[in-house]
C-alpha cells in the first residue's frame, strides 16, 4: 500500500528585541504588571497616526539577509483587517504585498546531509495585545499590542517532523545570534504555526494550520499528531478541511479552533497613514557588515582548533561562552573551552552566576590557558584557585602567591620520585615499550598523586621519558 | 449628454432616501452628471501593475530612533474603559472554541 507523504510549512513570528514598540513609543516589554507599557497608539485611540521605528527595521532586515532573501528596496505596509478585543483599532499594520524580504533559504543538516528549506517571505508587522481566559470574561493586557515582530514563511518544503524541527533549530540560532530576537519560546516570544497536508500522490493535499506551538519538541510531536489524524480521516472515507487547530500537549493531539479565514476574509489593503519605506545600498551595506560572527564560522573555528563536535556544539549552544572566545585567537582554544564547559561554567552555575558577573578578565584568562598549554601548572593548581581568579581582581601570579600554592619543579627532586613509582611499576614499563601508550597516562597519574598534584607536568613528562628510555 | 434624466435624479434620491424638490432636481441633473464624469476617470488607471499609491503624499518614511517617550498611565485611560479587573481590560470572552 502506498504510504502518504507529508507536506509541512511553517510560520515563525518572532519578536524584535527593540527598545521601544513597531508604531509607537512605548516599551517593548511586557513581563511586567499588565497595562504598564501603554500609549494612545497601542490602544487604537482615534486620530493617532504610527511611526516607524528605525531599529525595528534594522533588525528586520539583518533577519532577511541572513536567510538569503531578496531585499525589497522599497517596501510599504498594509492593514490586515479583522475584528477582535485584543486589536482595537480593527487592524493589524503588517506587510502584505512589500515583504522587506523574499525568496531566501536556511540550510539544515539532515541525515548527513545538508538540505535548503526556501523562505517564502519575511515581513514586519505588530502584535496584539495579550488575551487571559477565564469563564466567560477575557482579560486584556496591551503591554504586548505593537510589540514589533518579523513573520517568517517557508515555502512547503518540509517532508517530515525532524526537518521541520532542525528548521526550527537553525533559524533560532541565527536569529539568536544575530541578536535580533531572544527566541524564547517559552515566553512567547518566538512562536509556531505549522501546516500540515499530506497525500499519496504528487499532488499536495488539503492542509491544515496548528497554532501557537510552545516548543520545538511539540512542533514535532504536533506535525506526527495531526499528519495522523489527517490519515485516519482519509482512510475512513473523510476529507480534510482547510482550518485552524491547536496543539494540545497534555492530549498529544490538535485540536480544531476555527476554519480558516483566508486572505479575502482579512480585506488587506495598504496603510495610507505610513509613507513608503526605502532601504538604500549604503544602508543594506552597513547592516550586512554589522552581522556578528554566526555560528556556522564559529564552528568552523573551533573545529580547526581541534575541539570535539560535541564541545562544539556545547559551545555554540552556551551563546555567552561562544562569544567570551572570539576575545582570543592566539590561545589554545581547545583548552580555553574545556575550562569554560567545565570547571568555571560548574563553578558558575553553582553560585549562580553568569561569565559577566565574574572578574575573570581576558588577560588573566590568558595567563592561565598558557601556562595549562606549556604544562606549568596541572591542572590541579587551576582547580584550587579558580574561585580567586573569578572572584577576585588580582592577576594568575599575585593569587599563586597568595595560596602558597608551589608547583614542584626541582628536578632532582622529581627525578627521585619518578624513578620510585617506575621501580614499583616495572610491568607498566615493559606494556608501554609493548606499545601501550596509555600507560604513560597512568604513570603520570601515580607522580602526580605523590606530588599532591604539585609537580610541573611538562616536566614530569620529559623526566618519565627519558628515565623510561634508560631502562 | 451634458445633464442626467430628471427619472435619473429621482432614481439617485431614491437609492439614497431623500427628497428633491423640482427645482433641486434641475440642479442635480447637471451637478450629478459632473460627478459621474469625474468618476469615469477611474477607468482611465491602468491597473495593476502600475506602483500603487499608498499616501497621497510623495514624501518617503523618516523612521523614529528606538527611544521611549509618551507612554501613559493606565489609571488615566481607565475612564475610557468600561470594565476592568485590575490592572487589566475586562471584556466578553470571545475563543469559539
Amino acid at each position: 500500500m502506498t504510504e502518504y507523504k507529508k507536506t509541512i510549512g511553517i510560520e515563525v513570528h518572532c519578536e524584535l528585541k527593540t527598545n521601544t514598540k513597531m508604531f509607537s513609543t512605548s516599551l517593548n516589554g511586557y513581563q511586567t504588571i499588565a497595562n504598564k507599557n501603554i500609549c494612545a497608539i497601542d490602544l487604537g485611540y482615534p486620530g493617532t497616526l504610527p511611526i516607524v521605528n528605525k531599529y525595528a527595521v534594522e533588525l528586520a532586515l539583518k533577519a532577511a539577509i541572513l536567510l538569503n532573501c531578496k531585499i525589497n528596496r522599497t517596501m510599504h505596509f498594509d492593514r490586515k483587517n479583522y475584528f477582535y478585543p485584543d486589536l482595537p483599532k480593527g487592524y493589524q499594520i503588517t506587510q502584505a504585498r512589500t515583504p522587506i524580504g523574499v525568496n531566501g533559504y536556511v540550510e539544515i543538516e539532515i541525515d548527513g546531509k545538508t538540505k535548503k528549506i526556501g523562505i517564502h517571505d519575511i515581513h514586519i508587522e505588530e502584535d496584539t495585545a495579550k488575551s487571559i481566559h477565564k469563564e466567560d470574561k477575557s482579560y486584556l493586557d496591551f503591554n504586548r499590542a505593537g510589540v514589533p515582530l518579523i513573520e517568517i514563511v517557508t515555502e512547503p518544503d518540509m517532508k517530515s517532523s525532524s526537518e521541520a524541527m532542525a528548521y526550527l533549530e537553525k533559524l533560532k540560532e541565527i536569529l539568536y545570534y544575530a541578536d535580533i530576537s531572544d527566541c524564547k519560546m517559552e515566553e512567547g516570544s518566538m512562536r509556531c504555526d505549522v501546516n500540515v497536508s499530506i497525500s499519496k500522490t504528487e499532488k499536495l493535499g488539503v492542509r491544515t494550520e496548528t497554532k501557537n506551538i510552545g516548543s520545538i519538541s511539540s512542533v514535532g510531536l504536533a506535525i506526527n499528531e495531526e499528519a495522523k489524524r489527517q490519515e485516519e480521516v482519509l482512510e475512513n472515507g473523510g476529507s480534510i478541511k482547510e482550518e485552524t487547530r491547536r496543539y494540545s500537549e497534555l492530549e498529544n493531539k490538535t485540536i480544531l479552533m476555527r476554519v480558516k479565514e483566508t486572505g479575502n476574509d482579512y480585506r488587506y489593503f495598504p496603510e495610507a497613514d505610513i509613507p513608503y519605506l526605502t532601504l538604500t545600498e549604503e544602508y543594506i551595506e552597513k547592516v550586512k557588515n554589522d552581522i556578528p560572527i554566526m555560528p556556522n564560522e564559529r564552528r568552523k573555528i573551533y573545529k580547526k582548533h581541534e575541539i570535539s563536535e560535541i564541545n562544539i556544539e556545547k559551545i555554540i549552544q552556551d551563546k555567552t561562552i561562544s562569544d567570551y572566545l572570539l576575545n582570543f585567537d592566539d590561545i589554545n582554544l581547545k583548552i580555553a573551552s574545556n575550562l569554560l564547559l567545565g570547571d568555571i561554567k560548574a563553578y558558575l552555575n553553582k553560585e549562580n552566576k553568569k561569565l559577566s558577573d565574574t572578574k575573570l578578565t581576558i588577560e588573566k584568562f590568558k595567563t592561565v590557558v598558557n601556562k595549562l598549554d606549556k604544562g606549568e601548572i596541572p591542572n590541579k593548581v587551576f582547580k584550587d584557585i579558580l574561585a580567586n581568579l573569578l572572584e577576585t581582581e588580582k592577576t594568575f601570579d599575585e593569587i599563586v602567591k597568595d595560596n602558597n600554592i608551589e608547583t614542584i619543579s626541582d628536578t632532582k627532586a622529581l627525578l627521585e620520585i619518578v624513578n620510585n613509582i617506575l621501580n614499583n611499576n616495572e610491568p607498566s614499563i615493559i606494556e608501554y615499550k609493548n606499545g601501550h601508550d596509555r600507560i604513560l597516562k597512568f604513570l603520570m597519574g601515580q607522580i602526580m598523586k605523590e606530588t599532591k598534584g604539585s609537580a610541573n607536568p611538562s616536566l614530569v613528562n620529559k623526566i618519565l621519558l627519558e628515565e623510561i628510555s634508560k631502562r | 449628454m451634458d445633464k442626467l434624466s430628471k427619472e435619473e435624479v429621482l432614481h439617485v434620491a431614491d437609492l439614497a432616501r431623500i427628497y428633491v424638490s423640482d427645482e433641486e432636481i434641475e440642479n442635480y441633473k447637471i451637478e450629478l452628471k459632473q460627478l459621474l464624469s469625474d468618476v469615469e476617470k477611474i477607468k482611465d488607471v491602468k491597473g495593476y501593475d502600475d506602483e500603487i499609491l499608498i499616501s497621497p503624499t510623495d514624501s518617503f518614511l523618516t523612521p523614529r530612533e528606538d527611544v521611549e517617550k509618551d507612554t501613559v498611565e493606565f489609571n488615566d485611560i481607565k475612564k475610557n474603559i468600561p470594565n476592568t479587573f485590575g490592572n487589566f481590560v475586562e471584556v466578553p470572552v470571545m475563543i469559539n472554541e
